[in-house]
């Protein structure tokens, strides 16, 4: 029967992070995963948006646009210090679109290590009979 | 998966499906990975699947999961065999590797100037999600300077002495480093990175020098009993994770071109002499020479420290990687080969007489520098004669237990109140980051030492213990 619930959760990795989430959609499971992402490093309840940005990302494949979405959370992070309080992804003709509610990352209290990378070990994104479901290990 | 105890410190993975060699993990039964929980011994076996893979698949005594290769993994490949270089077996973290510096000083001494030495470290070391660093670039061009010079060019730059080059590995700067193979998105990463710790397992601590287990290489490398020291643990930060991700998609989409198929994605690789395996070492140099300058540039913060609230200098003991991939030659099977040595989570630990060591270092062997957890120990091992696995010893304690674990049945507030109860100042970021770095979530560093040693890889020099922790 297919799903109609979405939400995401953090795994046991050794060393680093793994993210799973699932949804009704790949967008809506891309958008849990990246709240996944966040909420590891900030936790939960981010305080009102400032900002947008806007990416349209492209990948070979579904697993291979998680791991683009990702990445420019990352990188968004990194070279403009922002994070984002929610996400919304559309799909586009070559891949997905995201459009990140961003907040200063510097004004938020950190809880826990921050992601640098995605790991293409056992990246999945992919629909099963109840619906998406994705799998994401982050380098922290 | 079939594996054979051969001695009480080696244990062999017997060849099975595509494994071109066995593979061989260094440690005792008490360290050997449970594959309930732990997916390391099958990433020693797809390791081994790698082409032109000479030997055997080693891991070191800190063996755990990683992906694609296992952390605390080594594999050399023949270069003139078709061999491969496989940026997933260098790791994001470009040249992830320590640095130790040791002050004219002993801890009694320390001890009232403590507290101001770690406010001033807390105050000047950049680190966690806050973005700043020590040497902000201005712009790509001044960052090509880093890439290419490394440590040499801070040195010219004023930023640290002469003799600070004499002991880093390579001199400090990596040749063939290729700044042209770093794509614009990991220079941006890179651009306000230089003199910044990161966060994860990275750390300044302050230390002293517990016991000395070889006196002789102790004098060599400049340390004594009870002297204070500063352990420095971080790589090459934003633009060392670009770099790894750019190329192993640039791999993945050559592998079939060159024939090549890898049992995980993160193992994706070219050969060495390939267009791309040849780009990929370039770039790896490129970043390899930044996390020289990133260590170079915070053992000059933690300088200025002591000098302002210690009264005294720091000398740097010497600074080596444990995430690296190196050409070196060696003698396989009786035969001198030029070897591609991938060390992820592993340290090269050159033995006494290696031409390739600095002239005041020759007769006692290559310092390597295992960081232990907070609270507990750090060491300072040499390579030895005969040494195993191309010359290569582990990193550090190895995790057993993953963060998400570690946070659930730790309290960072605790954590620091304990540390503080033993005589330990923890300048953090925040709570959960301390408790994934809680001591209980890694293996015992002093058991990971004796495996490395009972295995033959290298020999103790020194043991150090916290007096200060700037966590990362």
């Amino acid at each position: 029967m297919p799903r109609t619930d979405a939400g995401h959760r953090t795994t046991a990795h050794t060393a680093d992070l793994t993210v799973q989430a699932w949804a009704p959609t790949r967008e809506r499971c891309v958008a849990h995963a990246v709240t996944g992402v966040v909420e590891s490093v900030v936790g939960t309840g981010p305080p009102p948006a400032t900002t947008t940005v806007e990416r349209d990302l492209e990948g070979a494949t579904d697993a291979d646009l998680l791991a683009a979405v990702i990445d420019e959370v990352v990188y968004l992070l990194e070279t403009r210090g922002l994070l984002p309080a929610a996400t919304e992804v559309l799909a586009t003709p070559t891949g997905l679109r995201a459009r990140f509610s961003m907040v200063d990352a510097d004004a938020l209290e950190p809880v826990g290590a921050v992601p640098k990378a995605v790991s293409l070990h056992r990246l999945r994104c992919e629909r099963g009979p109840e619906g998406w479901w994705c799998t994401v290990t982050i380098d922290v | 998966m079939r594996i054979t105890e051969e001695t009480p410190y080696r244990f062999r993975v017997e060849r099975e499906g595509g494994m071109r060699v066995p593979g061989i993990v260094f440690a005792s039964r008490r360290l050997l990975p449970d594959p309930a929980v732990d997916e390391s011994l099958r990433q020693v076996a797809n390791v081994a699947t790698l082409p032109g893979i000479v030997a055997a698949s080693y891991a070191m005594p800190d063996i755990h999961w990683g992906y694609g290769f296992p952390i605390g993994g080594v594999a050399a490949t023949d270069v003139d065999e078709a061999g491969v270089v496989s940026p997933g077996g260098v790791g994001f973290d470009i040249s992830c590797g320590v640095r130790l510096l040791a002050a004219d000083l002993d801890r009694e001494a320390l001890e009232p100037r403590l507290g101001a030495v770690m406010d001033a470290l807390g105050h000047s070391v950049p680190r966690g999600m806050r973005r700043g660093s020590v040497w902000p670039m201005p712009d790509a061009r001044r960052l090509r300077d880093v890439l290419e010079g490394g440590a040499c060019h801070a040195v010219d730059m004023g930023h640290g002495v002469q003799r600070d080059l004499v002991r880093c590995e390579d001199g400090g700067r990596m040749a063939d480093a290729d700044p042209g193979r770093i794509s614009p998105r990991a220079v941006e990463r890179g651009l306000g990175q230089v003199g910044s710790l990161g966060s994860g397992n990275h750390f300044l601590e302050v230390q002293a020098v517990e016991e000395v287990y070889d006196a002789r290489a102790a004098r060599v490398y400049g340390l004594r009993p009870r002297q204070v020291c500063v352990m420095i643990h971080t790589g090459s930060r934003g633009l060392g994770h670009q770099v790894c991700s750019d190329q192993v998609r640039v791999m993945e989409r050559a592998m079939e071109r060159y024939g090549i198929s890898v049992p995980d994605r993160q193992l994706a690789c070219a050969p060495v002499e390939s267009r791309e395996g040849r780009a990929y070492l370039g770039a790896m140099a490129a970043a390899t020479n930044f996390a020289r300058v990133n260590r170079q540039l915070l053992g000059e913060a933690a300088r200025r420290a002591f000098a302002t609230h210690a009264g005294c200098g720091l000398d740097l003991v010497y600074d080596v990687s444990h995430n690296l991939a190196m050409v070196e030659t060696h003698v396989v099977d009786g035969r001198r080969r030029r070897l591609c040595v991938h060390r992820k989570g592993a340290t090269r630990a050159w033995p006494p007489g290696h031409p390739d060591l600095p002239a005041d270092l020759a007769d006692v062997g290559q310092p390597t520098l295992i960081p232990g957890t907070m609270g507990t120990a750090s060491y300072v091992l040499a390579g030895v004669p005969d040494g195993r696995a191309f010359h290569s010893t582990c990193h550090g304690a190895g995790r057993v237990m993953s963060r998400h674990e570690a946070v659930r049945r730790v309290r960072g507030e605790a954590l620091r109140h304990d540390l503080e109860e033993h005589g330990i100042a923890v300048r953090g970021t925040s709570w959960k980051g301390l408790a994934e770095e809680a001591p209980s979530a890694y293996k015992d560093v002093a058991d990971v030492v004796d495996a490395s040693v009972g295995a033959g890889l290298c020999r103790r020099v020194a043991r150090l213990v916290p007096l200060g922790v700037v966590k990362g």
